[in-house]
C-alpha cells in the first residue's frame, strides 16, 4: 500500500438518497471497534471488490466509492493492510478519537470521495 | 311524483362539521339506491318463494333522491320518489322498507358482533364494498335502528367486516402510496408502481394522469417517485392486490421528508451486514409529524439516513458547509455538527427536539448558512 494507493469503500443501500451517499459511510459503526473496513484497491479493482462483498461475503453495496491513503493521513487517520479477513481487506483507523472528531474526519474523506465520485456502480434492480 | 323521507343517515366526524359533505363520501352513498333495490327484490322472493321472479316493473320509476342536508355534524336526507306512472304496487313499497331494515341490521350485527347473514346474504353484502369506502380514521355512518338501543355505526372496521362476511374475494378501499414507475404499458393501459418494500402494483393508466405517470418512468434510474391516491383492490388477508382507480397522482420532491421516512420503516433488525437496529415505527411517527410542523417550505429538504444505532441522522449539504442532525428517536433529541470544509470551522449542539424553541434554532441556522453560501 503506497500514499496513492485507491481504498475502496462500500455503499450501504440504505446510506445513499437520491444518488447522495451520507457520511456515515466513511466513518466506522459500533459495531466496527474504530475500524473502518475497506479494500485495497491496488489488489482488487472496483467491481472485483463489490462482486466479492456482495457474493462471497453475502453483504449489501449499491457500488463503491473511495479515498487515498493520503487523503486519509492529510485528515489524521492512517490506513494499513489488514489481510485476516480476506487478502484484499485493509483498515482505516479512527481508534481512540472523541465522537467529534470522528464527525469531522468522516465528513473530510466523504467530500474527497464525492470529488472522485463513484469507482463502481451495481446496476439498477430489475 | 310521490316522494317520503327514507334514510336519514348521520354521518360523524370533523370533515361534517358544519353540516358538510365532501363529494366522495356523496359517491358512496350513492350506491345505496341500487343497493335497496336489489335487497328489495330479495325481500319479495323470501316473501314469495313460489314466484321464480319479481314482478315486472317492480322498481320502475323509483329513485332516491338527496333532498336535503340537517345540522347534527351533517345528517344528508335521502327521499324515496317513486313516479306516478310506476307500475309498483303501494304494498310492494313495504319491501323497500324491508330493505331499509335488512340493510340497517346488517350494520348494526357487524358492529355488534352478531350474525350479519341473519340480515343479508353474503351476495347482497358485496355492496358494503362501495358504501362506506371514502370513511377516514374517526368518521362513522350512523343509521337510526328501531330494533336496537342505538344506531348502527358503518365504520371502515364495520364495512371490512361486512365485506369480509360477503361471497367476494376481495375488497376495495382508499389507499395512499409511494413508488417508482420501472413499467409502463402503452398498449394495455397499465402502468407498476414499485412500492418501498420492492413490491409492484399494477394500475390502470389513464389520460389525465399520463404525462406524471411519463415523467417519473422516464425517470426510474434516477429515483423519481411518485404520490398515488386510489382505490386499491385488497384480498380477505389485507393485501393489496391492484389499483382499480387512480384518483389522484403527482412527482414527489426527491427530498420528500414523509415518503423517505417510510421508506425507513421497511427496515429490519440486522438492516446493516446483520447489526443496524431498525429505527422504531413511533419514533419515525413523531419525527414525521415534528417535520410536519416545524419545518417551513422554504427551507432546505435534508436528506435522511438510518444509523447502525436505530435513529435518523439528516443532512444538508450547504456548501462550504457540511452540516448533520443525529436523531435519537426515542429520546427524541438531535446533534447537530455544522462542519465549514473550507476552514475547518466546527459548531455543534445538542437540540431537545420536543422543544419547538430547538426547532427555531434549527430553521434559523439552516437558512443562515444556506444564504451564506448562496
Amino acid at each position: 500500500m503506497t500514499g496513492a494507493t485507491l481504498l475502496l469503500r462500500q455503499i450501504h443501500p440504505s446510506f445513499v438518497q437520491a444518488g447522495r451517499v451520507t457520511s456515515q459511510a466513511f466513518r466506522p459503526t459500533p459495531k466496527d471497534a474504530g475500524l473502518l473496513s475497506v479494500y485495497d484497491g491496488d489488489m482488487i479493482a472496483p467491481p472485483a471488490a463489490w462482486d466479492h462483498y456482495t457474493r462471497v461475503l453475502a453483504l449489501a453495496s449499491v457500488g463503491a466509492m473511495g479515498v487515498t491513503a493520503d487523503e486519509c493521513a492529510a485528515v489524521g487517520l492512517t490506513a494499513r493492510p489488514d489481510p485476516e479477513p480476506f487478502p484484499e481487506h485493509a483498515v482505516i483507523d479512527y481508534t481512540g478519537l472523541a465522537d467529534r472528531e470522528v464527525e469531522k474526519r468522516g465528513k473530510k474523506l466523504k467530500a474527497r470521495a464525492d470529488d472522485r465520485g463513484w469507482l463502481y456502480q451495481a446496476p439498477p434492480p430489475a | 311524483m310521490d316522494s317520503e323521507p327514507f334514510l336519514k343517515p348521520r354521518l360523524t366526524g370533523p370533515r361534517f362539521d358544519g353540516h358538510a359533505i365532501p363529494l366522495d363520501v356523496l359517491a358512496d352513498l350513492a350506491v345505496l339506491e341500487q343497493m335497496v333495490v336489489e335487497v328489495a327484490k330479495w325481500k319479495y322472493r323470501e316473501a314469495n318463494p313460489a314466484r321464480k321472479r319479481v314482478p315486472r316493473g317492480f322498481a320502475d320509476g323509483l329513485s332516491l333522491k338527496l333532498t336535503g342536508v340537517e345540522d347534527g355534524s351533517a345528517v344528508p336526507v335521502i327521499s324515496l320518489f317513486v313516479a306516478a306512472s310506476s307500475l309498483l304496487p303501494p304494498s310492494s313499497q313495504a319491501f323497500f322498507a324491508e330493505a331499509r331494515s335488512a340493510i340497517v341490521g346488517a350494520i348494526g350485527a357487524a358492529e355488534q358482533g352478531g350474525r350479519i347473514t341473519d340480515h343479508l346474504p353474503p351476495r347482497l353484502l358485496g355492496y358494503f364494498d362501495r358504501l362506506g369506502r371514502s370513511l377516514q380514521d374517526g368518521e362513522a355512518i350512523e343509521f337510526a335502528d328501531p330494533a336496537a338501543a342505538g344506531p348502527a355505526r358503518l365504520t371502515q372496521a364495520t364495512r371490512h367486516t361486512l365485506v369480509r362476511a360477503s361471497a367476494a374475494d376481495e375488497y376495495t378501499d382508499a389507499v395512499v402510496l409511494v413508488g417508482t414507475v420501472p413499467e409502463v404499458d402503452q398498449q394495455n393501459k397499465t402502468f407498476h408502481l414499485r412500492l418501498p418494500d420492492g413490491s409492484k402494483v399494477k394500475a390502470p393508466l389513464t389520460a389525465q394522469h399520463f404525462d406524471t405517470v411519463l415523467e417519473v418512468f422516464n425517470n426510474y434510474a434516477a429515483g423519481l417517485r411518485a404520490r398515488m391516491s386510489a382505490s386499491g383492490r385488497f384480498n380477505l388477508a389485507n393485501r393489496l392486490q391492484g389499483i382499480e382507480s387512480v384518483e389522484h397522482m403527482s412527482v414527489l420532491d426527491p427530498l420528500d421528508v414523509a415518503a423517505r421516512l417510510d421508506e425507513l420503516r421497511q427496515l429490519r433488525h440486522g438492516w446493516l451486514d446483520g447489526k443496524g437496529v431498525a429505527p422504531p415505527a413511533a419514533g419515525l411517527d413523531w419525527l414525521a409529524s415534528a417535520f410536519d410542523r416545524h419545518y417551513p417550505d422554504d427551507v432546505p429538504l435534508p436528506y435522511l439516513y438510518p444509523t447502525a444505532e436505530g435513529g435518523v441522522r439528516a443532512e444538508w449539504p450547504l456548501k462550504p458547509h457540511e452540516v448533520s442532525l443525529e436523531i435519537d428517536l426515542a429520546g427524541r433529541r438531535g446533534d447537530w455538527h455544522a462542519l465549514n470544509l473550507a476552514d475547518d470551522g466546527e459548531a455543534e449542539a445538542t437540540l431537545p427536539l420536543d422543544d419547538p424553541g430547538a426547532w427555531a434554532w434549527l430553521v434559523g441556522e439552516l437558512r443562515r448558512l444556506a444564504g451564506a453560501g448562496a
